[in-house]
């Protein structure tokens, strides 16, 4: 019988040849033995393009700009912000009013 | 070995996670009837290259810094009384996940406005606007590398005003 290194010196043709030679006997208790490690190893890279697979399909695909235009997009982004910083003048009056109410409480303590 | 696919359910998940930002309520409320939405790219970004000082609270404020960090900016806006009581629920649902930090909240006279950011110590990666008035439902996102620093400058510049 031939060991592993001489076996990965045969050419493709020999090991054709040997493999359809019906003389050659395969030992009854010839087993192939992958580390255990290995078949685990596969399972978790297997998991990993699933799970990456299923999430990155999962994900939506970039939408179309609203504008063509940059001068639009800019306008828009110009007025978006506006909104907010009206929204965060009014949380600061908020924060004014409810200071001069404590001050008044403060006062007549 | 659980230890690893504990790790890889929690890769999962938060892939999910990534999928439930702005631009998946985009994806949903974008295309309906009655929803005013606006969505610029990164790349629309580069292309308005320099904005031009944006006055803010009666003052010019250079946002400049901010817009070249941005990668994406949506807003969602509804008066369908329907249409935005799902999108407050779906918005405050991601806001509840606790990766955002409440940073302002304001009510009155039946209006409420919230903002929220996401981020480190340095950079907000996104800064989200939920406001209802009345029946408007307005959403503004911003996803991008935002520094905090500037962010909050800019925040306050406002509030001082």
């Amino acid at each position: 019988m031939k060991n592993i290194d001489e076996i990965s010196r045969l050419s493709a043709d020999d090991l054709d040849r040997i493999g359809q030679d019906d003389s050659v006997q395969v030992p009854e208790d010839f087993r192939i033995r992958l580390p255990r490690r290995s078949t685990a190893v596969w399972a978790v890279a297997a998991s990993v393009a699933i799970l990456l697979g299923v999430g990155l399909w999962s994900l939506p695909k970039p939408p179309k700009d609203t504008f063509d235009d940059p001068y639009l997009a800019h306008a828009a982004v110009e007025q978006a912000l506006g909104r907010m910083g009206d929204a965060i003048a009014l949380g600061a009056r908020k924060v004014e009013a409810a200071e001069v109410e404590f001050d008044k409480i403060n006062y007549w303590k | 070995m659980k230890k690893l696919y504990a790790i890889l359910i929690l890769l999962a998940v938060s892939v999910s996670a990534i999928a439930q930002d702005g631009r998946s309520l985009y994806a949903k409320y974008s295309d309906l009837p009655g929803v005013e939405a606006v969505y610029i790219s990164s790349a629309m970004f580069r292309l308005i290259g320099k904005i031009p000082d944006v006055e803010l609270g009666g003052e010019d404020v250079n946002l400049a810094p901010i817009i070249k960090s941005l990668k994406g900016f949506y807003i969602l806006s509804t008066e369908d009384p329907a249409i935005g009581k799902d999108l407050y629920a779906d918005v405050t649902k991601r806001l509840d996940r606790g990766e955002y930090e409440l940073l302002m909240e304001a009510k009155e006279d039946g209006q409420v406005m919230r903002l929220y950011t996401a981020g480190d110590d340095f950079t907000v990666r996104s800064f989200i606007m939920l406001t209802r008035d009345g029946t408007e439902t307005s959403f503004i996102g911003l996803d991008g590398d935002m520094p905090r620093e500037q962010l909050e400058d800019i925040v306050l510049k406002a509030v001082e005003e």
